[in-house]
């Protein structure tokens, strides 16, 4: 780092596998998640949502519910119109500024789920009582659930104001590559499906909001990953000024992307608060998650690579579909699947068009890797064609093409910027790990006992944090690139770090406590870190991205600089030592003038918080604010490596071998870094083999939206993998660390398909959509052995 | 609109007495009434496993049952694993282990574990994974839940033995 205030202070603790600080209390069950407070006072939401596709509402008769006893107060879309402004949008589409929907269906209800009426009540038992004694008359309309079929020009359009499903079209592109595509010495093209999932976190959302109507203050609780942004979001749909609104997080269990901005929930518990005057509680239920929480990753490529003779990748055009479901969210649809397609390869053409269509489905937002895993899955399918093809070894191949080490920083063909990294190394510690070459001889053994064994490999870029060069003004986002801290010392030493980022499994109190004492030269036990409240808090944008503990880092080095050194000075002063020979190390000053001092830090902020004997121009007080914006991005690299062996007669397949060797810079925790790694395989492994939420295009309807219908990967499904780190830190972060959030999540789909189609390579066999179902690979199978007959 | 009945129930060694609804879950008497709020709800269907706890030494999950047929039987939550601010040997493995991350499915898990433990089961591998399918993590993957139990029953089984 070239800022100074990053290089004082001990940086003894980074690097060092540290163990949690809030393991102590969750293993105990005092995690104080949101539905971990009763209030004798609390009211019970229950949320009536639509049951049609499409439909419009004809009339809502609430007065049974109404006169129910334990019935406190009831609301519609009406009261919503009447009150409320429509959800703004955080990331607006290009072309699509204001686009948004209220927190109720308005007249016409587009997806199965969006609510319609919701009840307060004494308990959620009976809130969901009166639900049932709610009529409502809906007109059923004609529905469209599949992404291409409501871009034809016959489709039932949504959203009749705007004329089309197609809502945004848009490319991004190096010039035209279809030149160079026609002078390739091959071409590989086909039409890629993957399927829509969602992150599923295990705690569900939920909302707990009190109105103090003497004060005029509203405090919300919501399991959120975004607190200030949320807040603003909810303060301009209130209409309420924001410095009413406290929004804190709590803690969350789990969001994968899922949690962030607003959802109509929030405002309707609102509502319902300032009306009823009483704490109100919502907990969404597990099948309302998949109806209410917003969706991921669906969507179609045509995408096509040319090569030469030799196995140059010459130029890459990509043709997608995005399904974002009925609105467009806060967050809406990725744009890092155009960012991130060329990967981590030179191109000399390049384009990606990417048509954003809207269907009668769950609204589409963020969710881990954002882009990244449809991209990559699509490119490094192709690429091992190109291989075959060829005659060539996929990994040399792969190799021939990367952005070497001494390229850094590198401009991709789509306008990323590439800050570090030795990509082809990396791949090569995930080949060593497997043994590529006598796993191939073993491959080709097994393959003359009739056996399908394969091996397949996949290389991926990891878009690490936002820096303050890539989002303008002008494209109308509505959140920052940088985050902040405020960190302050007691009179007993210990140091308290405020940050609007909360925790969500993310381990940030425990990477928090080893910046900050790290910065500070304080011991991890004299830090407590707050997490997630607007109160008190400065502006942060919030954890998403793989970018919390990182632009964290920034903040926290500055802040504890700027309080390490105050320190110091008042040290210096009181013990008349030079400044200079003074250290701090576990909270104890030591000078290396005097080796018989041995200062508490606590008598220096005594000395500071009582504002007394100060030297002149230092102010009292021990703490500093500080904001921290990424000066340039920063890009992640991972290679995967899979082995498989498939059933010919059952068409299923067993990972035998699944290793991720991966770059995020400098590991601030080795043992965090690789638990987020993990994380992330599961729920890649999970896309790739099983997850898919399915709509029936005939009723409409969501046919696996629970969770014993849609399957998740158990301990019993996930195989074991390998793991190697290489740490090429990046010039532009703090310590040279890179996120890590999404890694292991982008590279596996690749893989595992490349390594199937490698193990079906004798039948000519190729996957081209996930989740890769037996099933699939037994019908080709059975087609395969009907052409050869 | 259900009835009530009076149920006895000891949770944690406590003798509860308490007047319910006869449709209320068990997992909503522990969290709401009883304010043991470390016993999650993720789904309310048997899929998830965080509502997870111990029935008479077995572990059950929770949202399956009615507050009213605990009546007579005694639970363990993940409040009666730690004593005296002590955390129980599985605690101390999981968090060794970095068997978790947001915490939200561990108590599941946990008692699960604290159930092969004191069957004094010393599973491994894949034996152990096949125990663990009952329960969903979403952050983990899994491996580091599979090392933590692994050494845990190890300790309290090789101990027996
Ligand atoms: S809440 Fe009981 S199994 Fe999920
Ligand atoms: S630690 Fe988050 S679900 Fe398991």
């Amino acid at each position: 780092m070239n800022d100074k205030t990053m290089k004082t202070g001990k940086d003894k603790l980074i690097g060092v596998n540290m163990l949690r600080k809030e393991d102590e209390r969750l293993l105990q069950g005092a995690g104080r998640f949101v539905d971990d407070c009763d209030d004798p006072r609390m009211v019970h939401l229950a949320i009536g949502r639509c049951p049609y596709p499409h439909a419009r509402i004809k009339s809502i008769d609430v007065e049974a519910a109404r006169a129910m006893p334990g019935v406190f107060a009831i609301l519609t879309g009406a009261d919503i119109r009447a009150r409320t402004e429509p959800i703004s949008v955080l990331r607006p589409l290009p072309g699509l500024l204001r686009h948004s929907y209220y927190a109720m269906a308005q007249d016409v209800a587009r997806f199965e789920g969006e609510p319609v009426v919701a009840v307060a009540a004494r308990d959620r038992y009976v809130a969901e009582d009166a639900l049932e004694q709610i009529i409502i008359d809906y007109e059923p309309l004609p529905h469209v659930v599949d992404a291409e079929r409501a871009a034809a020009a016959d489709a039932p359009i949504l959203h009749p104001e705007l004329g089309t499903n197609v809502v945004v079209d848009n490319t991004l592109d190096a010039g035209d590559p279809t030149p160079l595509l026609e002078a390739a010495d091959v071409v590989v093209e086909d039409r890629f499906q993957l399927g829509r999932v969602l992150g599923l976190p295990i705690e569900t959302r939920g909302v707990v909001a009190r109105y103090d109507r003497a004060a005029g203050m509203l405090d919300v609780v919501t399991s959120n990953q975004s607190p200030h942004l949320t807040r603003s979001q909810l303060a301009q749909s209130l209409r309420m000024p924001e410095s009413q609104i406290r929004l804190s997080a709590g803690t969350i269990g789990g969001s994968f992307g899922n949690k962030l901005g607003l959802y109509p929930e929030e405002i309707i518990a609102s509502l319902f608060a300032i009306d009823t005057g009483r704490p109100v509680k919502w907990i969404e239920d597990r099948m309302e998650h998949f109806r209410a929480t917003v969706h991921g990753r669906e969507s179609t490529h045509r995408i096509k690579i040319g090569a030469s003779k030799d196995g140059t990748l010459i130029a890459l055009d990509d043709d997608y579909f995005i399904d974002i479901g009925a609105y467009n969210g806060p967050w809406g649809p990725s744009v890092l699947a155009s960012v991130t397609m060329p990967g981590p390869y030179n191109f000399s053409g390049f384009r990606a068009r990417r048509r954003v269509v809207v269907t009668n489905k769950v609204p589409m937002g963020a969710y881990r890797g954002y882009g990244p895993p449809e991209s990559n899955f699509v490119r490094e399918v192709l690429i091992d064609r190109i291989a075959r093809k060829l005659g060539m070894d996929p990994a040399e191949l792969r190799k021939k093409n990367m952005v070497r080490k001494e390229q850094m920083p590198f401009t991709s063909k789509s306008g990323a910027i590439y800050d570090s990294g030795d990509y082809s190394r990396c791949l090569d510690l995930a080949l060593d790990k497997l043994g590529y070459k006598e796993q191939r001889q073993r491959q080709a053994e097994a393959r003359k006992q009739g056996r399908l064994v394969g091996i397949g490999m996949s290389c991926y870029v990891e878009h690490a944090g936002y820096s303050a060069a890539s989002i303008s003004r002008h494209t109308g986002r509505r959140f920052g690139t940088f985050e902040s801290v405020t960190i302050r010392l007691d009179m007993s030493g210990q140091a308290t770090v405020f940050t609007g980022i909360p925790n969500f499994g993310q381990s940030l109190e425990t990477a928090f406590t080893q910046l900050a004492a790290s910065g500070l030269g304080l011991s991890p036990s004299q830090v407590v870190v707050k997490p997630g409240d607007t109160l008190g808090t400065p502006q942060s944008v919030g954890a998403f991205g793989s970018r919390g503990t990182l632009a964290g880092a920034g903040a926290i080095s500055k802040a504890a600089g700027e309080i390490r050194a105050k320190i110091l000075r008042l040290a210096a002063h009181e013990l008349r030592v030079s400044l200079e020979s003074l250290d701090i190390n576990d909270g104890i000053i030591t000078s290396h003038e005097d080796k018989s001092i041995q200062l508490p830090v606590s008598e220096i902020a005594e000395m500071a918080i009582l504002g007394m004997d100060l030297p002149q121009g230092d102010e009292p007080g021990l703490e500093a604010t500080a904001y921290w914006t990424q000066p340039g991005p920063s890009f992640g690299f991972g290679a995967v490596v899979a082995m498989v062996e498939v059933d010919p007669k059952s068409g299923e397949f067993k990972l035998e071998r699944f290793i991720v060797a991966h770059d995020c810079g400098t590991m601030l925790n080795p043992m965090l870094v690789e638990g987020q790694v993990a994380g992330g395989i599961c729920q890649g492994l999970g896309a790739t083999l099983m997850e898919n939420i399915i709509y029936d295009p005939d009723s409409g309807q969501l046919v696996n939206g629970s969770m014993v219908d849609y399957m998740v990967m158990t301990a019993a499904d996930m195989p074991k993998f390998e793991l190697a780190h290489l740490e090429s830190p990046s010039p532009v972060t703090p310590f040279g660390i890179k996120g890590v959030g999404e890694s292991g999540v982008i590279g596996a789909a690749g893989a595992v398909a490349n390594a199937v189609s490698d193990a079906l390579s004798p039948y000519g066999i190729e996957i081209n959509r996930i989740p890769i179902l037996p099933e699939t690979i037994w019908r080709a199978l059975r087609a395969a052995e009907k052409k050869a007959a | 609109m259900s009835g009530t009945h009076r149920i006895k129930v000891t949770v944690n060694g406590k003798l509860y007495e308490a007047e319910v609804e006869s449709r209320r879950l068990l997992v909503d008497f522990l969290r709401h009434e009883l304010m043991l709020y470390g016993t999650h709800a993720g789904c309310e269907q048997g899929a998830c496993g965080a509502c997870t706890v111990q029935f008479d030494g077995r572990a059950i999950k929770s949202c399956l049952m009615l507050a009213i047929q605990a009546d007579g039987h005694e639970i363990t939550t993940v409040e009666g694993l730690a004593k005296d601010g002590v955390l129980h040997d599985v605690q101390e493995a999981f968090r060794n282990a970095h068997g978790l991350q947001c915490g939200f499915c561990t108590p599941g898990f946990l008692m699960v574990a604290a159930a092969l433990g004191e069957e004094k089961k010393v599973l491994k591998g894949d034996a152990l994974r096949k125990e663990l399918a009952g329960n969903l993590c979403r952050c983990t993957g899994y491996a580091n839940i599979v090392t933590a139990v692994e050494t845990y029953l190890e300790k309290v089984g090789g101990a027996a033995q």
